[in-house]
């Protein structure tokens, strides 16, 4: 690991003006929260900055508020204490359940929220020293011509990474808000729209600009009549990521569908929201015919690599399945 | 079932290894804990091409960086590396390089984060020569030559090549067959992924090398150190303590124990040099991989009439270790005929895993009897069990074999004849499998040897050169010589491990620490007893062979109350020293601990996700001497086996010849969470020419593990996967075919 500075802070806007400071100095500076995903990357020479800014500093950011129709999360909050929040498992069980898949007991106990949102791709290519990829400003995205076993099938290109966040499939299915600091001040937008694919910036995941903190993420409560589920299939129980993960939420009446929510982890760049498949089942009749139909329309138009092809039976299998169990 | 000659005081109970509060407190001083006055960290620099001449190697910006004490390298540090490499001469820095992780240079500074800034101001300039990554491609006449002597690795003696074995008529076997069979089985490599990463720390003091190191040998070791840098043995000394394991790549001395030394001699100071995780997946060695065509003759009534294995296995640059493959041992093969090529590739070495050449062939050999059995209609149970190897090789006798009752307690355990049905018949998208495989491990007598010192206040001393790699051996030696002293196990202290010390060991692998050194701890203990006898005689007016000793009482056998303490005996000594070499040959027999395991496991056809439900693993491996490390050892090796099966494999990106998964993460080692409750049985029975009994049990609990798993799969879903690991992808695609 490259000798850094880690600097404590008391507030956002201090960070953020750190930040600020940094970029005009032409130094690399990062933020971090629980530390245990940038660490590695540092540990394993992907990122090398000068200044790491440590913002488990500033106090009462890790808050869990409920509040009429929705909750507010801080940045800080920990995934395990996401997992395990009472409201939360009762209203947001989806949430729950997506934090408590991540990784393992001991990351979630140390993991952020903000910092499993905003993770850097796991692709091996990326996260080994031995790869200059596409992503780390070199010429190639290894995966095309390498081993993409576990890479996107949907929005890929020129780079093949999917998003490694259990969380954000889920609540992007919930509809969540995510709300940034920044130089400007502060700004809250669909966390659906906070994901860039790679085909309009290959070199970061997220809007994010130099100098911007996520503080929060506002979860608004689903309806009653809401059923969601959080599916993921790996290779290993614990500390691995989704070869596809898939998040449900089904608003029915009397069997009938009034709305549904079908998104995507391990699959894409991004939270993949299958908009499609969710506009198909409005109104009709939830049951094995139109749940097995809703996994082929998500998934019209994937583009597997050589080595991913099984990824998109599963993806389709794993949509039906979840969206089964809501009745 | 065969008796123990006496009962035992301590053999065969439960107890809690001697060194347990130690370990789990933080106060063993492991390898890496170790911190010399004046001490350097050491760091590697590692080919990132995989065939290559070195041009030209420029240190001088690295020398330069302040805290920077030395940098070593092909052309400053020629030392050879005997055990590296068994068909063409390995130094431990190579030109050409090899592999992509072939080490080119080492640094030592005065903190590892510098040594790793150093590492990347060394530059270095590569003439590229073709490369060959795939066994296959690699035996071609064309091919890239990688050894001197072509691809096909021909050492001399245990590493020529071919590996040839035949016995009976195979011709007349095949002719003598109602039906025939042939198929392919691959398998992956798979690195031994102990916790406790490579470490050593070397030192020089007037012209003798000291070296901590993290092996399973001492004694291997400082042959190695003394034969390759041209040292007497007398000026070499190798100790270690405590290890985090090692599972069969830590045996004798590795390349970076001679870096270590080198660079302490060059600076004058302690170095250490430890390991990244990534050095560990890629600088030492893995399971070799396989690629095992089989054809096997059997009757109607499925009795194997002959079988032919023609392998090929990956052994990476460097051949480090045989290359065999072995899972055929468990089975009664009248007529046989293996060819096995061990091949030279531009890869990552392959060498010694627990049970090197049996896990994988056992999944070749028990999968396809196992689907030999489905195409014949047998019961896979009736067909293990009629085929299950009775005598070696058809001929010998074994010491013992209790494998039939492995069979009948462990099937009994779970339920076989309720569970089994045919393959692929259970309902359902989660369908339920049961399976089962043989499994086990050569148990070999060999030389050992043990010193005991009893003292003035009749405590005990124990030194034997044994390492203790994590099967709790320390404990087994305190156990035998309590249980053949006499004495209390707590007035027992063990010293191993360290050269200057303790006397020869041949090294904690190949499940021969117990069968090897356990002999000559009790051959002490009989050495020492009789002097305490002769001097405890005249006082208890007998004579010293009617004397014993139990509970640190020397006593008169006819007569237990005439008796005195130890301490008393010795007294007049001083102390007492009993010392024994021991030599044990088997005549006319064969040794081998056996298993038999079963499976149960339910696999979601529509993900391809596999649990397991339940795991039993029946053993024979003779009398257990301590139940707590035994059943621990069991467990341990089938998650092993597990993670073979199901996750790990060392993926390498073709285009580059780069590993791109050399870290826990990424190689899917199983957590916790994927270890099932392996319900462990030992089919107990004293061995007359195993110590105390026991036969061997560290290296037979992987064998078995993954055909066992595998053969579940299949009852589960009726798709037969030839090739590990058996990922999701692998069970949706059979079932899509």
């Amino acid at each position: 690991m490259k000798s850094f500075q880690n600097i404590d802070v008391k507030s956002v806007k201090e960070a953020v003006g750190l930040l600020q400071k940094f970029q005009q100095q032409k130094k690399v500076a990062a933020v971090i929260g629980g530390g245990s995903e940038y660490l590695q990357l540092m540990k394993d020479h992907v990122v090398e900055p000068d200044y790491v800014i440590n913002l488990k500093t500033i106090p009462g950011l890790d808050y869990i508020k409920e509040e009429r129709g929705g909750f507010r999360i801080g940045a800080l909050a920990k995934l395990a204490d996401i997992e395990e929040h009472p409201a939360v498992r009762e209203k947001l069980l989806i949430l729950s359940d997506a934090a408590g898949e991540a990784a393992s007991p001991q990351i979630r106990n140390a993991g952020t929220i903000a910092g499993n949102i905003c993770q850097r791709p796991f692709c091996w290519y990326f996260r080994s020293s031995n790869f200059t990829c596409l992503r780390k400003g070199g010429q190639v995205c290894y995966t095309v011509t390498g081993d993409g076993r576990f890479h996107a099938i949907l929005g890929g290109g020129p780079s093949y990474i999917v998003h490694p966040s259990d969380t954000a499939p889920a609540l992007v299915a919930l509809g969540a808000q995510i709300k940034i600091a920044g130089p400007a001040g502060e700004k809250t937008i669909p966390l659906e729209k906070f994901f860039l694919l790679p085909s309009v910036d290959y070199k970061r995941e997220n809007v994010l600009n130099p100098g911007e903190i996520v503080t929060e993420i506002h979860v608004p409560t689903p309806r009653t009549g809401s059923k969601g589920f959080y599916h993921k299939v790996r290779e290993r129980l614990a500390w691995d990521h989704a070869i596809v993960a898939v998040a449900t939420i089904v608003e029915s009446n009397a069997g009938m569908v009034r709305d549904a929510r079908v998104v995507m982890g391990g699959v894409a760049p991004i939270p993949w929201r299958a908009a499609k498949a969710e506009e198909f089942l409005r109104g009709k009749r939830m049951d094995e015919a139109s749940a097995k139909q809703a996994g082929a329309i998500a998934l019209e138009g994937a583009k597997p690599l050589k080595d991913n092809v099984y990824k998109v039976k599963m993806a389709q299998d794993l949509i039906q399945r979840g969206l089964l169990a809501s009745l | 079932m065969a008796q123990a000659p006496k009962e035992f005081s301590i053999v065969g109970k439960r107890t809690p290894r001697i060194d347990a509060y130690e370990r789990v407190t933080g106060q063993a001083h492991y390898t890496g804990d170790i911190q010399l006055p004046g001490m350097l960290y050491a760091r590697l620099l590692r080919s990132n091409v995989p065939h290559a001449k070195i041009v030209s190697i420029d240190i001088s910006k690295a020398e330069k960086l302040p805290g920077v004490k030395a940098v070593i390298h092909h052309e400053n540090a020629k030392v050879p590396w005997s055990s590296g490499g068994h068909t063409h001469q390995r130094f431990i820095f190579n030109n050409p390089v090899r592999f992509v992780g072939d080490a080119v240079a080492a640094v030592a500074a005065t903190d590892r984060h510098i040594a790793e800034d150093a590492l990347k101001l060394i530059e270095i300039k590569y003439e590229k020569i073709p490369h060959v990554l795939d066994p296959n491609e690699a035996l071609k006449p064309d091919a890239p030559k990688i050894s001197t002597n072509g691809n096909l690795s021909v050492g001399k003696g245990a590493f020529s090549a071919p590996i040839e074995e035949s016995w009976g008529d195979l011709e007349k076997g095949f002719k003598e067959a109602d039906q025939t069979f042939e198929d392919t089985y691959i398998t992956k490599h798979t690195n031994n992924a102990q916790l406790e990463r490579r470490v050593s720390i070397a030192k020089w003091d007037a012209g003798k090398l000291t070296v901590y190191a993290s092996t399973q040998g001492v004694s291997n070791a400082r042959t190695d150190i003394a034969k390759d840098f041209g040292l007497p043995l007398s000026r070499v000394r190798v100790v270690s303590k405590y290890m985090g394991g090692g599972f069969g790549n830590k045996n004798q001395a590795q390349d970076y124990d001679y870096m270590a030394a080198v660079l302490a001699k060059v600076t004058n100071q302690p170095v250490k040099l430890e390991f990244t995780r990534e050095d560990d997946y890629i600088g030492m060695h893995g399971r070799w991989p396989s690629e095992q065509h089989y054809k096997i003759g059997v009757k109607k009534d499925g009795t194997i009439t002959a079988v032919q294995l023609d392998a090929v296995t990956n052994m990476g640059a460097y051949r480090k270790q045989s290359g065999n493959l072995s899972g055929t041992d468990f089975y009664n093969i009248p007529n046989f005929k293996k060819v096995i090529k061990p091949v030279h590739t531009n890869t990552v070495v392959s060498a010694n895993y627990r049970a090197p050449a049996y896990p994988q062939s056992v999944f070749g050999f028990a999968s396809f009897l196992d689907h030999i059995a489905y195409e014949l209609g047998i019961n896979p149970l009736d067909m293990f069990m009629k085929n299950r190897i009775q005598k070696y090789k058809s001929k010998l006798p074994f010491t013992s074999n209790y494998l039939e009752q492995c069979i009948i307690e462990g099937s009994k355990r779970i339920g076989w004849n309720e569970k089994w049905h045919k393959p692929g018949a259970a309902p359902g998208v989660n369908k339920h499998g049961i399976g089962m495989a043989l499994g086990g491990y050569p148990f070999r007598p060999g030389l050992g040897a043990a010193t005991i010192r009893i003292n003035a206040d009749g405590s005990a001393h124990l030194l034997v050169g044994v390492t203790d790699i994590g099967t709790g051996a320390k404990s087994t030696m305190a156990i035998i010589a309590a249980e053949a002293l006499g004495i209390p196990l707590n007035q027992i202290q063990v010293t191993n491990g360290d050269t200057d010390v303790t006397p020869y060991s041949v090294g904690e692998s190949g499940s021969r620490t117990t069968s090897f050194t356990g002999p000559a701890v009790i051959a002490a203990a009989e050495d020492v007893r009789r002097q305490i006898f002769a001097l405890a005689a005249p006082e208890l007016k007998a004579k010293a062979e009617e004397l014993d000793l139990r509970d640190g009482q020397v006593f008169v056998k006819s007569d237990p109350s005439q008796k005195i303490p130890l301490e008393r005996a010795v007294a007049r000594a001083g102390e007492l020293i009993g010392r024994a070499t021991t030599n044990p040959e088997f005549k006319d027999v064969e040794g081998k601990s056996f298993s038999a395991h079963f499976a149960e496991v339910e696999v979601d056809t529509l993900t391809g996700h596999v649990r397991i439900t339940r795991y039993v693993a029946a053993h024979d491996s003779g009398n257990i001497l301590n139940r707590m490390p035994a059943e621990s050892q069991i467990m341990g090796g089938v998650v092993q086996g597990i993670g073979m099966a199901f996750s790990e494999e060392l993926i390498i990106d073709k285009l580059t010849a780069t590993p791109i998964n050399p870290n826990y993460r990424d190689a899917k080692v199983p957590t916790h969470l994927e270890a099932p409750n392996v319900e462990v049985i030992f089919v107990e029975h004293y061995d007359p020419y195993g110590p105390f009994g026991g036969k061997v049990v560290g290296e037979p609990p992987i064998t078995a593990a993954v055909a066992t798993i595998a053969n579940a799969i299949f009852n589960a879903t009726g798709k037969r996967i030839k090739e590990l690991p058996i990922t999701p992808d692998k069970i949706l695609q059979a079932r899509q075919v």
